[in-house]
């Protein structure tokens, strides 16, 4: 905050500009509150270096502990992954059925009245500003453990990623077509469906197989609130220092990951 | 073909934009307005078009007067005027064929059309309304690949398969280098004379509205100044068009 009000407003500094001693002392005290700053978050973190060489025999052990991987239990981590990966799904598809109108409402090109546009700004907004895990809380206190609520989790906060890409994309439509086909004497369904759909289908499908690429890494963590899938089996094995286990299913966030991302980006590369 | 009577338009601003406008375009014939900036040439399209409302005066195509409809009667009138623009507002990720099908989509409402689909007789046309454009081979291809002139080129089959009467072109070579806009222009010519269509079209290119045009039409300040074939038009005439406007 005091960084604010010492440096003043770039306007400032730049009309003071003739005055060079002020420019330079202004610099000065810049460059000082730049190390107070970065200072203080080492002192808030209480960053122990030391603690970090101890550290590595920790790392060492967990890693001695941890390994092999248990993979006799492969077969019983199948059920968690596969719940990791449908609660991304259920996320996503929910997310978009909910998105697509609240987008149309929230792009200034088509919104049907002024304040539309605002209230569905304001819920696009607020999904988003809330983070999906904070979410995934809300929803299992409200409906209980299990993959539900990180479904619900995951769905609410793609509403607000989704939407305002969907909603940006619609604002850069290309017009033109729309009123050609207007004078070509087409009504609004075919219009809608003729121009306005094939224009958008394609990069709603490849910002949708994006967002799910995100929501599967997202669902990983959300087990950690309670909310299912490998985030619950990763805690729980944690809990009873099972490392073995631990570290059977970090190879399968990590292949699950890797290869959500390389799915996601060659349909997107096949759509573009 | 095309008639329009005295037709005017006069802003709320009080500035008249068009000026007891009298003009004919029979079918067969090409004519081609030209006009500085401002002139009122596009602002004659848009009025006869009915994207614009003229405050007075008529619109005749055939049989019917376009000034006084409304709705659905607008609409189905309509359907005997198709209009191209300066850029060809194609739907980019559609196919050739399907952009030219968009055409006849007035004359189509059912559940198919309203889903994306078009007739089956429809597509056939409109592969051979590409063919009278030059380019049938590229039917399959995606609009967002083509090239400036062939997308105008795809873009006026789009009218065709739209089956009008009348013609209206907006500047259709504005965007596109000195070949292409020949090129347009030809095919323009050839639609009016073997497809028996009224041509109007407004463009800034003099030498082109000379090459072309069965009948060159002048326009400044709403009015019409001339209207007479290019052999009886001395250039002098039309460089006035251009010239001591601030006066």
């Amino acid at each position: 905050m005091t960084a604010e009000t010492e440096t003043g407003s770039p306007i400032a500094a730049v009309a003071r500009g003739w005055a060079a001693p002020a420019a330079h002392a202004l610099r000065i005290v810049l460059i000082l509150v730049g190390i107070l700053v970065v200072a203080q978050s080492f002192w808030m973190v209480q960053a122990r270096p030391q603690d970090l060489v101890t550290g590595i025999f920790g790392m060492a052990d967990f890693l001695r502990r941890a390994t092999p991987p248990d993979f006799s239990r492969l077969d019983a981590a199948i059920w968690p992954t596969l719940e990791t990966v449908d609660i991304a799904i259920f996320g996503t598809i929910m997310g978009v059925i909910m998105a697509v109108p609240l987008a149309l409402m929230a792009a200034a090109n088509v919104t049907p009245a002024r304040w539309v546009y605002f209230v569905a700004r304001g819920i696009i907004g607020f999904a988003r500003a809330v983070p999906d895990l904070v979410w995934a809380l809300l929803f299992v206190t409200a409906v209980g453990l299990g993959p539900f609520p990180g479904g619900l989790a995951l769905a609410v906060h793609s509403i607000g990623m989704l939407g305002r890409l969907f909603a940006e994309t619609i604002e850069q439509m290309d017009m033109a077509p729309v009123d050609a086909l207007r004078l070509t004497g087409a009504r609004h369904v075919q219009i809608f469906t003729h121009a306005i759909v094939p224009t958008l289908l394609p990069s709603f499908l490849g910002i949708s197989l994006y967002r799910l690429d995100e929501n599967i890494r997202s669902s990983l963590v959300l087990g950690f609130v309670g909310a299912g899938g490998i985030g619950f089996q990763l805690l729980t094995y944690m809990n009873l220092f099972d490392y073995r286990k631990v570290s059977l299913y970090l190879i399968i966030t990590f292949v699950l990951v890797l290869g959500a991302e390389r799915v996601s980006a060659i349909l997107r590369a096949k759509l573009a | 073909m095309l008639r329009v009577r005295r037709l005017s338009l006069r802003y709320p601003n009080g500035k008249l934009a068009l000026a007891d406008f009298d003009l004919t375009v029979r079918a067969g014939e090409f004519a081609i307005v030209l006009g500085g900036n401002g002139s009122g040439k596009t602002t004659l399209l848009r009025c006869i078009v009915r994207t614009l409302n003229p405050t007075a005066g008529e619109v005749w195509v055939s049989e019917t007067e376009l000034t006084r409809l409304e709705g659905d009667k607008l609409r189905r009138a309509r359907l005997e005027l198709a209009m191209i623009s300066q850029h060809a507002s194609l739907v980019k990720r559609r196919s050739v064929l399907a952009n030219v099908a968009t055409g006849s989509l007035g004359r189509h409402y059912s559940l198919r059309t309203d889903l994306g689909g078009f007739p089956q007789e429809e597509l056939v046309a409109a592969q051979s309304c590409l063919g009278e454009v030059g380019l049938a081979e590229l039917s399959g291809q995606r609009a967002g690949t083509l090239s400036g002139g062939q997308a105008q080129r795809v873009s006026i089959a789009r009218a065709l398969a739209q089956r009008p009467r009348v013609l209206l072109a907006d500047e259709p070579v504005a965007s596109l280098d000195p070949e292409a806009a020949e090129e347009i222009m030809r095919l323009l010519r050839r639609l009016a004379v073997e497809g028996n269509l009224a041509v109007l079209c407004v463009l800034h290119q003099i030498d082109l509205a000379y090459s072309y045009a069965d009948r060159i039409v002048g326009v400044r300040d709403g009015r019409k100044i001339f209207d007479e074939p290019p052999a009886e038009l001395p250039r002098e005439v039309v460089r006035h068009l251009y010239v001591d406007r601030a006066a």
